[in-house]
Parts: structure tokens; sequence; C-alpha cells
């Protein structure tokens, strides 16, 4: 391979890569967006979404089969049932958490990431599931670079599942009322905004995005644990971060920018695939120093 | 302690039941087995008791040695070093003629010293950690390989395969990395090169950078020396990413997980494996005999446990006494010792001149014995 074939490949690589960490970051930059939370469980609910998947997809292959049409079915009824679960969540650990201290809430967040992935640890004895699947290895290849059919699809469904939120946050009223409680909830109750009803619609989204990105995750690299959800939870939450965490399409930019830095990162010469990660988070930290509201952030501006 | 005194009884009756068959018999040759019968390490130390016992039978009814009839004794090591040196003393203080077992490195260790004391010959069947060599007196003898001793294995797979630009990938645990770096070291003091030499994070998942890192640099083979889970994904992403040559994975990824998550991008893969009864096929007959006697299979040591037994007794039939040193020094000059895990012969250490891991090959999403 050429040096040019090289850093196309990666390049490939790293906007799948990134696409994961995109659809993942959508969820915590939505719910920090409206109630100032990190979700620590987000990356558990990636996690329950591949459970859930690989759960629904073992029921109905009989029916549909275990390739495409068998998984797009999963997915959606597994994102649904996991956006009901993070909806369920909301209710129970963090709304009457609302008017605490932001402390307390993000304990909270904790509590419930430990809840999820032990019980499923418990269910499943801490064991390797494999996710088969029957999507199969063609591709296309462009010189030397090389592209399996699976990954072209799973970038084109989470570039619609992004375009999707993205227009349904920017020309939706439900979309305006997101973003005005982002801004001032106290103000849309005044205006007759349903602000709970809201907040409910925010993590339902949120966290469906996440359970997709799970399943996804599940088929493409073929087993599911308990803990899968920890690493990518750590990542998407660097990269809504990177993106400023908040903006919607910074969250995007941001997973794809950390899908890249961490592909291309493997690929420096002399030192090996260690260093990756200090790679990836050494600009992690400059890109905080030089601008601590990430990429597409604002600044926010406190009342005294 | 109850079941162990249980254990012997056992064995005397089943010895007495021998004596009756069998009038010409007198004298009686008393071989201690040390294996962990109690505690987290129960169910491997019972299958090699059961192994040694197994053993001991088929030597009585085929005569015995030199007219003895073998009667065994067992010794509870609990896979702790404290338990382990009262069972040692016991053993000894019932005047054994020699002890075979050991199955936890950390118990066998303090036992060589109360073994080497009363120059007692001891064959160790599992226990296999380097320290045992420096502490050795001279009397004890291991038949299984060190763990390392797979680099010798998976040396000999690539030069028989033509590899001449070999890739590692392991996961930074001592483990992994251990084995990691004397195979490159081994292959760069072969004079070959070592083209990619990577580590990977426990539980990532994306290897895709990795795996086109990996391919840039054409390798002839990839050797991963860690564990199944993150073993499968790897190999997976490496196919995915158009590699196909050959791929080889250490005893840490010796399992059918690894089959099953990774799928049809396993097929072909090479594994490294202790000698279980499923890849020798010289251990058909004991497999059988064991199933029959015991009820159960075979566990991981029972082909090793076994040949112990029937290497001690060889040895004392060529030493043609009882005598521990003409013991030690028949076991010492073991020339081709056929046991059913493979030929025995011993270093100046007396440790197993040869590796005994065997080499799998993944056929049809299952291992088989490659060759």
């Amino acid at each position: 391979m050429s040096l040019q074939d090289i850093l196309l490949q990666q390049l490939a690589n790293g906007l799948i890569l990134g696409s994961f960490y995109a659809l993942v970051a959508l969820g915590y930059t939505m719910v920090y967006g409206i109630i100032k939370l990190l979700n620590f469980a987000h990356g558990d609910l990636y996690m329950i979404g591949a459970f859930c998947g690989f759960l629904v997809l073992s029921l109905i292959s009989a029916v549909v089969g275990d390739s495409w049409a068998g998984l797009l079915c999963s997915m959606v009824l597994s994102m649904i049932a996991v956006g009901l679960l993070g909806v369920l969540i909301q209710r129970i650990a963090y709304q009457p958490m609302l008017a605490a201290p932001r402390l307390s809430i993000l304990i909270t967040a904790l509590a419930v990431s430990m809840i999820l992935s032990n019980s499923v640890m418990a269910f499943t004895d801490g064991e390797f599931l494999a996710f088969s699947t029957d999507l199969g290895f063609d591709g296309v290849e462009l010189g030397n670079v090389f592209v399996t059919y699976t990954q072209i699809v799973l970038v084109a469904a989470a570039a619609i599942l992004m375009v999707a939120l993205y227009l349904f946050v920017h020309k939706t009223l439900y979309g305006k009322a997101m973003r005005a409680i982002s801004i001032d909830k106290d103000a849309c109750r005044l205006m007759g905004i349903n602000v709970n009803k809201i907040i409910a619609l925010t993590f339902f989204i949120g966290t469906s995005l996440a359970a997709a990105a799970g399943i996804m995750a599940g088929s493409y690299y073929g087993s599911i644990h308990f803990f899968m959800g920890f690493v990518i939870g750590l990542k998407a939450f660097t990269a809504a971060v990177i993106g400023g965490i908040g903006s919607i399409p910074g969250a995007m930019l941001g997973g794809l920018l950390l899908g890249l830095l961490e592909s291309y990162g493997t690929q420096i010469p002399f030192i090996g695939t260690e260093w990756k990660d200090v790679f990836s988070f050494g600009i992690l930290i400059l890109l905080l120093v030089f601008k601590p509201t990430g990429i597409l952030g604002q600044t926010e501006i406190e009342r005294m | 302690m109850k079941k162990s005194l249980f254990m012997s009884s056992v064995g005397t009756a089943l010895a007495g039941m021998f004596l009756l068959g069998q009038v010409a018999i007198a004298a009686d040759l008393k071989i201690g087995i040390m294996v962990p019968t109690t505690g987290s390490e129960a169910t491997a130390g019972k299958d090699m008791e059961n192994a040694i016992k197994l053993a001991a039978e088929e030597i009585n009814k085929a005569g015995g040695i030199m007219g003895m009839n073998i009667v065994t004794m067992t010794g509870d090591d609990a896979c702790d070093p404290q338990q382990a040196t009262a069972a040692a003393t016991k053993l000894v203080s019932a005047e054994v003629a020699a002890v075979v077992g050991g199955y936890c490195s950390g118990a066998t260790l303090p036992t060589l010293k109360i073994y080497g004391d009363a120059n007692v010959p001891f064959v160790i069947a599992a226990s296999n950690s380097t320290k045992l060599i420096d502490a050795n007196q001279g009397n004890a003898f291991q038949i299984n390989s060190t763990g390392f001793d797979q680099v010798a294995t998976a040396i000999e797979l690539f030069k028989g395969q033509g590899v001449e630009k070999l890739a590692i990938i392991h996961q930074g645990d001592g483990y992994s990395e251990d084995l990691a770096k004397l195979t490159r070291e081994k292959w760069s003091g072969m004079g070959k090169e070592v083209v990619a030499y990577e580590v990977v994070n426990k539980g990532e998942q994306d290897h895709s950078a990795l795996a086109t890192r990996i391919r840039s640099k054409a390798p002839d083979a990839i050797f991963w020396t860690a564990y199944y889970a993150d073993g499968a994904l790897v190999i997976k992403q490496l196919r995915q990413a158009g590699y196909r040559n050959l791929i080889a994975v250490g005893d840490g990824s010796n399992s059918p997980k690894l089959l099953e998550i990774g799928g049809k991008a396993t097929e072909g893969v090479f594994c490294f494996s202790n000698p279980t009864v499923d890849y020798l096929p010289a251990a058909k007959a004991f497999h059988a005999n064991y199933k029959k006697a015991f009820d159960q299979e075979p566990d991981a040591y029972a082909p090793l446990s076994y040949d112990g037994m029937k290497l001690l007794a060889d040895a004392i039939k060529r030493a043609g006494s009882t005598d521990k040193d003409a013991i030690i020094k028949a076991l010492a000059a073991t020339g081709s010792f056929e046991g059913i895990a493979g030929p025995i012969s011993f270093t100046e250490q007396n440790t197993l001149a040869r590796s005994n891991f065997v080499t799998l090959v993944a056929k049809d999403g299952k291992w088989i014995l490659a060759e």
C-alpha cells in the first residue's frame, strides 16, 4: 500500500468509527443542553441497546432472517424500547433531582450507570455473546482502499439519523420548544410549553440514538458484552466536549473528528499503537486550553 | 482431611482387591499423590488424582512393578502453600517411594524443599512456573512445558509455513506482553523481521485503524498473544481490511468463543493449546477408560498426570530397585518415554526437553489438530 492509500483507508476507518461516536455523543449533548446533566448512564444505554437488539433479532430472525431486514426491524423496535427506558430513568431518577444541586444529579447518573451495567452482567454471567448476523464481507475496492457494504450502510444510517435529528430540532415546533427550554426553562413554562413533556421527548430521542449505535456496533463488530458501553461512553463524552457540549452539530463534528484523530493517531510513524490515545487526548487538552467551549460551543453568560 | 483419608482408604481397598486376585504378589509400593482435593482448585486436583489412580490400576493389572503392587496415598495441598507443606510432610513421613502431582505452582514451590531434603523422587505433572526450576534440588522432574514454551511451538509453525515477516499484537497485560516480547526476541534472534509490534486496549471494539496499519506493513503472519474476546474482534477486522495471510493466536485465545464471535473470519486461524485429550491421538484409549472408570470427561491435566505415574513406573523398572537415588537417576536418564501426551525426556534442569503445546487450526467453526 502506498502512503496515499494508507491515508485514504484511515480516512474511511476514521469516518466509520467517528459516526458511532457522533451518534452516542448526540445523546450526551442533547441531555446536557436541556437539563445541564452529564448523563453518565448514556454509555450503558448504548450497551442496553445492543443487548435489546440482540434479543429482538433472535426472536424475530425466524420470520425475517438475520440479514438487513431483520436488523432494521430489531433496530426500530429496540430504539423505541430503549428510548422508553431512557424516559423511565429520567422520570424515576432524574426528575426528582432537578431542583437539587448539580452534583447530586451527577452522582445519580453514575448510580444509574452501575445499576444498568451490573444488571446485564448478572444476567449474562459477564460472558461475551456472539452477535452473529448474515452481513458478509463483500465490499467495494477503490484502488487499494477497501470498504465493505456493511460499513457504507452503517455510515449512511448514522448520517440519516443525524440529518433527521437536525431537521427535527430546527424545523418542527417540538424542536423549537427544545431549543427554547435549553435557553430558559421558566420562561418556557410561562409561554405554555409543557416542559416535562419536552424533557421526556429529549431523553427518548437521545437514548434511542444511543440504542441505534449500540445495535449497529453489536452487529458490525459481532460481539456484545456488559462493559461495552464504558469505553465508548468516555469517548463519546470526549467527542461532545470537543464539539462544544450542548451543541447538536458540535456533537456530530466532534464525533467525526475524534474518530479521525484516533485512526490517524495509529499511523504515526515509529511509535506504535500504544500512543494512539495519548495522541488524541493530547489534542483534546490543547483544544480545550485554547477554546474551552469546544469548536461550536457558545460561551455561557452567567448572571449574578 | 476427611476426604483424603477416605480417598486413600478407597485406594487401599482397591489394592486389597487386587491382592486377593493375585496371590503371588506380596509387597506393596507406596506412591504419594499431591494434588488439591479441596478448595477452589479441587475439580482439577481430583481429575489429576483420578488419572494417576487409573494409571496405577493399569500397572497393577499388568503385574505391578517388579512384582510389587502400587498403593497410592493422597496428600491434599488445597492449592495453598501452607497446606501443601503439611501434605508433603505427611507423604514423606509415610515413607512413600515417590510422589506424582503438583497442580498450583505456588503450592508446589515450598514442597520442593521437603521432598528435596528427604530425597524423594517427585514427578511434577502440571505446575509449570519457571520459579520451580531454581528451587529444585535435583529430585523433581517437570513433565509439563512452561508457558513460554509455546513460543517454540509458534516459531516452529511460522518457520514451517515459510513466514519471513511477522506482526505481533498483545494487550499490555503481563501474560500477553511477555509472550509477545519473547516471540519478538526469538524471531529477530533468528535474523528474521518483526514488521509490527502493536498493542490493543482492553475492551476497545474498533481495530480498523490497527488493521490498516498492519496491512500496510504486509506481514506473512500475525501472532495475537492475548485473549479470545478481543482477539475475535481483531481477527475479524484484519480479515475485513483485506489481510489474507496466516493468523495464529496464543493459548489465552484457546476457546470455542473465539470461533463463535469471529465467525467465518476465524476459519483457518492457528491456535496453541495444552495437551488435552481432545487433541491427543494417543490418548483415545485413556479417554475411554477414564470415562468408564469415573463417569466424567477427563480435564486439562489428566493426560499429563497419567503420563507422570506411567513414567515413574517406567523409571523404577529401569532402576531395578526402589532405592530413591536409583529412581532419580533413572528419571533423569529417561531417553524416549512415549506418553499419551507425547514423548518425555528432560533437560539438565529436569524440565521437559520439548514444548508439549499442540497446534490447532479452526475448521468449520471448530478447533481441530493441525497437521
